[in-house]
């Protein structure tokens, strides 16, 4: 009776205390030693106004990262992402021009878009079983061309709502940028979606073994069209929330979150395989790679300098984490 | 050609191998002769296998000696032991299948000139080969691809001569031939045994080995039973040297069937390319049938079709006398059918191990404890799950531990208990009890029995013949895809199954253990 007790025990603690995975908590140590390392450089670099910003400016990331955790978790990976971004920063600009009602569904048409992108690579990986780094190469070439198409090859003139402006750079509640709020919100249900529901446990169940998941009775080609679904619309909400923080879209902006959103994902603790990983380690692996990117600016390195070292800081890392083994039989 | 006088080939002594806690081979000795061809026969898990991968090289035995040629060996590897003259071909075909034949043929050791594969060289070499596997109408440079799967055969024992093998190990190689094929083959086998070869061929094909062998050896258990000279035994008396297992289980008693209930199953006409086919039977609520047989005759492919994993099944499946199409195993769990698989490797098909005891337990219920949202109800899920750790006795530090954690016994009591929370009507089970201790099989037998009171139908495929006499009210012995033979009652004995099993007919034999008992 006593050991059911303790296991109820164990039920009421969150999260992140009962499974205290070394990842998470090497991330934060890296956090705080980032943090460190550039109070060195300016003195300003604690301050409030300084953290803010860049929680702000990492909000971004995390909102692409949330949509790409969910499918590294199946096993899977996403490289759409820079296309869908920037499809979904131009649609919803585009659909900014029509008028008080193309306005008003400026966000849910950029959303949308992302979305279907995401169905397309959902359906060649889980029905079609062609690979996902295939596909995901393949929709975002797709992507980019409709887009080229779409804009002429130039800056797209559209500007962005002013709901959008106000998601990216408004601030609801004083001194905490809107942004910040809609991360916190998207992955408050993040975390609820993958701990509390079917859905959730079938994606950690597929990225630990498909097999088995779908000989327990699991639909799994339609899990993982959905996950590529929502990782598809996250981005490209990502790029509704870039274009209201720029006013507008701009070709290739969603280059630069490639990169950044694979590497938050994965130094969060997230096994690249799949089945493992919390999302409180993707938060701390976004807030990281905000952080190395600042601190790299702030170190006034000319730009070829501080490409090379983010990159060789990401490697690092990732050996690093690459070798604590992950717990598959 | 040599006298079987002379001094053996080759001859191991007190051979034994132990994986973990279980024997595979306990003091198991064999003697090869060179111009001899020598049969091993044995139940499933008599360790035919284990002893050829000791000869073979692929695993090192734990205690005995080999002595070949007159000198100990050891071999580290399988290049090894081909080096030293003994080359296996595994059923299994280990061609590769975007390479021509010749390059199949000469794999490990092609000819070189100046740095670089002799293209004319290697042709020639595989040309030999395959005359003298009696298949030189096969184009040394086709893709091995192209072939036919029976001529892909011929050409692997090509490959298996370029070696120059002096001994010949034949693991259930014919299996994939035509009865045209076999003929073939056979004709090949003799010619090098005449040219002073030694022959060592596995096979569940009697007949076959009544028209190759010229010595016979029997194993059953993981040890060596008897050899004798191909001819001077009877199929009765070569069913019985393979009998005798030892019984140490304890089986819940059967109760008297009730056959006035309408089948909860049936099955008519169920095929699958080529590796089912055919099969009728019905089960009823309350039955537990086992499936029969020696390994890889098509059990595991009759349990997946009516699961609905395999695509492209033939015939009909009944549940509650109407026809359903069961696609996939969501729909085969689902209300209409209420389907269960405890499948065959709990590692790979059964859990997701490095997930936590709970994760596991609600996975395949999950949609009953959850609302149309797919919210999961943690409170009705934590009393499920207390339910069936209790009702299975399930020993884990905790439910919030990975389920690899658990042992062996309890990890398979947990892809039971995840079947059960959906208290299913129709029960597959795929050879549950293997690499489990003795205590939890016992605690598995009950639980069968209770479900199949309870009114559950249950079908049980067993590699343990123990098992399925213990357990099952009847028993489908399948060979090669068919079913052969229904055993009910007191026909359940192992006389009938090993018989059965090899396809052999022994209608006397059935009759005089009738008569005994």
């Amino acid at each position: 009776m006593t050991d059911m007790t303790s296991v109820r025990f164990v039920d009421r603690m969150p999260k992140f205390m009962r499974r205290l995975d070394p990842a998470v908590t090497t991330a934060f140590a890296c956090i705080l030693l980032l943090l460190i390392v550039g109070s060195f450089y300016s003195t300003s670099f604690l301050s409030p106004e300084y953290l803010l910003q860049q929680l702000k400016v990492a909000s971004f990331l995390g909102v692409i990262a949330t949509g790409m955790m969910l499918v590294v978790l199946m096993g899977q990976i996403d490289l759409s992402v820079p296309w869908v971004v920037s499809t979904g920063a131009m649609m919803a600009c585009a659909a900014a021009a029509y008028g008080p009602i193309g306005a008003a569904l400026a966000i849910p048409f950029g959303v949308l878009c992302g979305v279907l992108i995401g169905l397309v690579s959902g359906f060649g990986v889980a029905y079609l079983r062609i690979p996902s780094m295939i596909v995901t190469l393949a929709t975002n070439a797709v992507a980019q061309g409709l887009m080229v198409v779409y804009t002429g090859g130039f800056s797209p003139q559209d500007s962005a709502t002013p709901a959008m402006r106000w998601l990216a750079t408004g601030a609801l509640i004083p001194a905490v940028p809107n942004a910040v709020v809609v991360w916190a919100l998207i992955g408050a249900a993040m975390v609820f979606i993958l701990t509390r529901t079917t859905f959730g446990r079938s994606v950690y169940a597929i990225g630990n073994r498909e097999r088995a998941a779908y000989l327990s009775g699991i639909d799994t080609r339609r899990v993982v069209l959905i996950a590529f679904a929502v990782a598809g619309g996250l981005s490209a909400f990502g790029g509704v929330l870039l274009a209201g923080y720029a006013s507008k879209a701009a070709q290739s902006m969603g280059d630069a979150y490639l990169l950044p959103a694979i590497a938050a994902v994965v130094l969060g603790g997230t096994s690249i395989l799949g089945g493992r990983g919390s999302y409180l380690g993707t938060v701390a692996g976004v807030i990281l790679i905000t952080l190395l990117q600042s601190i790299l600016s702030v170190m006034q390195m000319p730009e070829a300098g501080r490409q090379i070292t983010y990159g060789i800081v990401i490697v690092a890392m990732l050996l690093l984490y690459g070798r604590t083994p992950a717990s598959r039989g | 050609m040599q006298t079987g006088q002379a001094e053996p080939l080759f001859r191991m002594e007190g051979i034994s191998k132990r994986y973990g806690g279980v024997t595979a081979l306990e003091d198991a000795s064999l003697t090869l002769r060179a111009g001899r061809i020598h049969a091993l026969l044995g139940e499933n898990g008599a360790g035919k296998s284990t002893l050829i991968k000791v000869m073979s090289g692929v695993v090192a035995p734990d205690e005995g000696r080999m002595i070949f040629d007159g000198r100990d060996v050891s071999f580290a590897s399988p290049a090894a032991a081909n080096d030293a003259g003994i080359v296996c071909i595994f059923q299994e075909l280990s061609l590769i299948p975007d390479l021509s034949v010749a390059d199949n043929i000469i794999v490990s050791d092609p000819p070189m000139r100046f740095g670089m594969i002799d293209r004319a060289t290697q042709r020639k070499l595989a040309e030999d080969a395959l005359a003298r596997a009696g298949a030189s109408d096969i184009h040394p440079s086709a893709l091995v691809k192209d072939l036919p799967l029976s001529r892909r055969q011929m050409v692997e024992i090509a490959k298996a001569l370029a070696r120059k093998p002096r001994i010949l190990i034949l693991d259930e190689a014919t299996s994939a031939l035509t009865a045209a094929d076999v003929k073939k083959v056979i004709d090949v086998l003799k010619r090098l045994r005449d040219e002073g070869l030694a022959l060592l061929y596995i096979s569940h094909r009697m007949h076959e080995i009544a028209e190759l062998a010229d010595d016979c050896t029997v194993f059953r258990n993981g040890n060596y039973v008897a050899t004798y000279k191909a001819g001077t035994k009877t199929d009765d008396e070569v069913v019985e040297l393979m009998i005798g297992r030892e019984y140490n289980h304890v089986f819940p008693p059967k109760p008297v069937r009730q056959v006035d209930q309408p089948p909860v199953l049936e099955c008519q006409g169920l095929g699958w390319i080529g590796r089912l086919r055919d099969i009728s039977f019905a089960v009823r609520p309350g039955e537990v049938v086992g499936l029969g047989g020696l390994d890889g005759q098509g059990q595991r492919e009759l349990l997946l079709a009516l699961f609905g994993v395999l695509r492209g099944t033939t015939g009909e499946v009944k549940v509650d006398g109407k026809p359903e199409m069961i696609s996939s195993p969501s729909k085969a769990r689902g209300a209409k059918c209420g389907m269960a698989l405890i499948p065959e490797d709990r590692k790979t098909e059964g859990l997701m191990l490095p997930m936590t005891v709970r994760e596991n337990l609600s996975f395949a219920a999950l949609d009953r404890v959850s609302n149309a949202f797919g919210i999961i109800d943690t409170a009705k899920e934590n009393a499920l799950i207390d339910e069936m750790v209790k009702l299975l006795a399930i020993r884990t530090a905790g439910v919030d531990i990975p389920v690899g954690a658990l042992s062996g016994g309890n990890q398979q009591k947990v892809v039971i208990a995840k079947w059960l929370m959906r208290q299913p009507r129709i029960i597959l089970l795929n050879d549950p009890t293997r690499g489990i201790d003795v205590g939890t099989k016992q605690e598995i037998y009950q639980l069968l029995r209770r479900l199949a009171d309870d009114g559950a139908a249950i079908i049980f495929y067993s590699t343990d013949y123990d098992e399925l006499i213990g357990c099952c009210d009847r028993v489908l012995v399948l060979y090669d895809g068919e079913v052969k033979r229904e055993l009910a009652g007191d026909e359940i004995n192992v006389h009938n199954l090993i018989a059965s099993a090899l396809n052999i007919s022994t209608a006397e034999a059935a009759a005089r253990v009738g008569g005994r008992a």
